[in-house]
């Protein structure tokens, strides 16, 4: 049990008065920060990465990542249930019922039945990755440069094909992302690449940059340019006025779903197939065919908020397997937290667990820390966070432009990312308004110039022989795999329906 | 910065009943424009891309390449687009008024934030200052309420994100904001 036995020492590690310190603060500000209306993890992350990098300690710094993102799904899941304004795609399969069952005064069995049925799912999911992530560190040691491009590869077409309406305009959303990945001074031979003369571009574009502006500054504009269909201030449908469990007949319909959730929610995220978009989907339409209350679906069935919610956590573990042991994102919040190890000067892939072993375990310690802290302290504090929702809607989104600016500015403290970052923002305005995907954009950015590494680095190897892509057969695999999810765009139209509500993007 | 008060629709529904972005259908010519724009700024990235390849010399690996390939994919998928836009466009499909966005507000907070930006940078006025002025015009832009009626309550909290923010990131984080015009 040596994976047991380096976990303890993980514990170890993150068992520390601070460290518990962190991980509260990370929770409460994640809750917080994500319960706003359209504002989902990968947002909160990018916007309090510039805080938590000045922790100057990697161990502190995971660890309260590990609370932000785990308090931002929960006040996310808060969010879509009350306000039917989920602030990723991975929570409208929540929204769906959840909301319905806020409609008819049962909002509190709906958020108990997504912070229990998100914590069962985290906890047996962050087992898994305590078993999966040696042997699969093993096996990407075995990965060649050919096979990291062809992966890649997949990872950038498969959320493409799966993320929004069209594929179209998925792949122009992903060019747009490669095309700023490529901006700044080529790493291998030195030379300026798309910098326009502007010095402070010779050292590439800032991936807080491109994140702030497509999804706050976007957001917010986005929101200006339809400010008279909006009310000036959300309302809630109930203000929960304390935690009450479920009863004994939402218990009984609630833990198979959050079982199953998890074991759809798994796979998918490890896979490299978009997060947590298709396994939400997947569980909430499983729940939907079997439920034997199929008829109270679409008017606040519970196992509809068990489910996908449960998926939802569970595809965060999974897409830990590749982040961690390939450095492969496989979501927009994986390609957050790639930016934020790169910060750190860690670069997370097979070496990351032979080199920095001990801090890997204790991100994973500390996701089990900062699950037990979000169900310890914000659960009772529901009625506190509903009231966030309450605040009128100019003031929060001012407030979202000031942290956005913040964010960027404190990073940098360069006038020309802040003004690229707005000028991003408008870009994303105009995407959302021809519903244009924005998670590909942010994945284009962090695989392509990784893809481009490895295809170099591949080529170099093979003396410049193009067959190498072809010759190896876990690559060409892999490559015929990202051929076959283009050619299979037929999946995500079962979802159009159910992707009418999408308010934002992961 | 004053602003008459938009008379709201009655009993607004609640944001993400009504569409949310996934749903709100661009019109036809919104799409065409965007179709044209995409390929033209395509093609000028691409043709640009070309004449750095052939001036550096075009070696499959090198740095040259990936550029033309990225651009080169993004004529192809412009075009793409195009196409179906143009496709929409010959099917004239209406778009309900009430969905149409108004330009004025986002492009007024667009001006905003770039002056906000620049008195941060360039002028002594410091970020606290800079920080209030910028989040009660703002939030009067995206209000649908007089200023009068808001001013006092935007002041208020804008005074106490702005120190807060300040006083947190230059005492507690070490980040160095500038300090302006303000004893602090």
């Amino acid at each position: 049990m040596n994976a047991f036995a380096n976990l303890i020492d993980g514990f170890g590690a993150v068992l520390t008065p601070q460290n518990l310190l962190y991980a509260a603060i990370g929770v409460t500000v994640g809750t917080l920060v994500g319960m706003l209306p359209g504002i989902g993890p990968a947002l909160t992350i990018a916007l309090l990465l510039p805080v938590a990098l000045e922790l100057d300690d990697p161990t502190g710094t995971l660890i309260m990542f590990a609370g932000i993102y785990y308090g931002a799904m929960y006040g996310g899941s808060t969010t879509s249930i009350l306000l039917n304004t989920p602030g990723e795609s991975a929570s409208v399969a929540t929204s769906i019922e959840g909301y319905q069952m806020a409609k008819r005064g049962r909002a509190r069995a709906a958020l108990a039945t997504a912070a229990i049925g998100s914590f069962v799912a985290a906890i047996i999911t962050t087992i898994l990755l305590t078993f999966v992530t040696e042997p699969m560190a093993r096996l990407a040691v075995t990965f060649r440069a050919s096979d990291y491009f062809a992966l890649a590869l997949l990872a950038m077409v498969t959320v493409t094909a799966v993320v929004g309406a069209s594929i179209v305009r998925g792949l122009m959303s992903l060019t747009f992302g490669l095309f700023l990945g490529i901006v700044g001074i080529d790493a291998l031979t030195g030379q300026a690449r798309f910098t326009f003369g502007v010095a402070s571009m010779l050292d590439g574009i800032d991936v807080v940059v491109v994140i702030v502006g497509l999804f706050a500054v976007g957001e917010t504009l986005f929101i200006a340019s339809r400010l008279r269909e909006l009310p000036e201030k959300a309302v809630p449908l109930e203000p929960a006025t304390g935690f009450a469990w479920l009863s004994r007949a939402d218990w009984s319909r609630s833990w198979r779903p959050w079982l199953r959730g998890t074991a759809l929610g798994f796979p998918f995220g490890a896979l490299p197939s978009g997060g947590a978009e298709l396994p939400t989907f997947l569980s909430y339409m499983y729940e939907k065919r079997r439920s034997r209350n199929r008829e109270e679906f679409g008017r606040g069935a519970i196992e509809g908020v068990a489910g996908p919610e449960a998926a939802n956590n569970a595809s965060f573990s999974g897409v830990l397997v590749p982040l961690l042991t390939l450095g492969i994102p496989t979501s927009a919040t994986a390609a957050v937290m790639l930016a934020a190890f790169s910060y750190f000067n860690l670069s997370p892939g097979p070496q990351l667990l032979q080199n920095q072993g001990p801090l890997v375990w204790a991100l994973i310690a500390s996701l089990f820390v900062g699950n037990v802290l979000l169900l310890a302290l914000n659960l009772p504090l529901i009625q506190l966070w509903v009231k966030v929702l309450q605040i009128p809607r100019p003031l929060l989104y001012s407030g979202i432009l000031v942290f956005a600016t913040l964010g960027v500015y404190a990073v940098s403290g360069n006038i020309v990312d802040v003004l690229l970052a707005y000028a991003i923002g408008l870009i994303a305005m105009l995407m959302r308004h021809l519903d244009f995907p924005i998670a590909p954009a942010i994945l284009g950015l962090i695989l392509g110039p990784l893809m481009e590494t490895q295809f170099r680095r591949a080529l170099l190897l093979a003396d410049g022989d193009l067959s190498i892509f072809v010759r190896r057969p876990l690559t060409l695999i892999l490559l015929l795999l990202a051929v076959a999810a283009l050619a299979l765009p037929h999946l995500p139209k079962l979802f159009r329906g159910q992707r009418a509500v999408v308010t934002g993007e992961d | 910065m004053t602003q008459p008060a938009t008379p709201r629709t009655s009993d607004p529904p609640p944001p993400a009943d009504a569409d949310g972005p996934g749903q709100v259908e661009a019109s036809p010519l919104a799409g065409l424009a965007a179709g044209l724009v995409l390929v033209a700024a395509g093609v000028a990235l691409f043709v640009r891309a070309l004449l750095v390849g052939a001036d550096r010399g075009i070696t499959l690996g090198g740095p040259t390449s990936a550029p033309i390939v990225v651009t080169g994919l993004w004529v192809v998928v412009a075009v793409a687009y195009l196409v179906t836009r143009i496709a929409a466009w010959r099917r004239r499909v209406p778009r309900p008024a009430a969905a149409r966005p108004t330009w004025r507000v986002p492009i007024l907070l667009m001006v905003l934030l770039v002056a906000y930006a620049f008195v941060l940078k360039y002028t002594a006025v410091g970020y606290v200052l800079a920080t209030v002025l910028f989040y009660v015009g703002s939030a009067q832009l995206l209000s649908t309420r007089p200023l009068r009626e808001v001013i006092v309550r935007d002041t208020i909290v804008g005074v106490v994100l702005s120190l807060t923010i300040y006083l947190s990131f230059t005492k507690l984080l070490g980040i160095v904001l500038p300090a302006g015009v303000l004893p602090l």
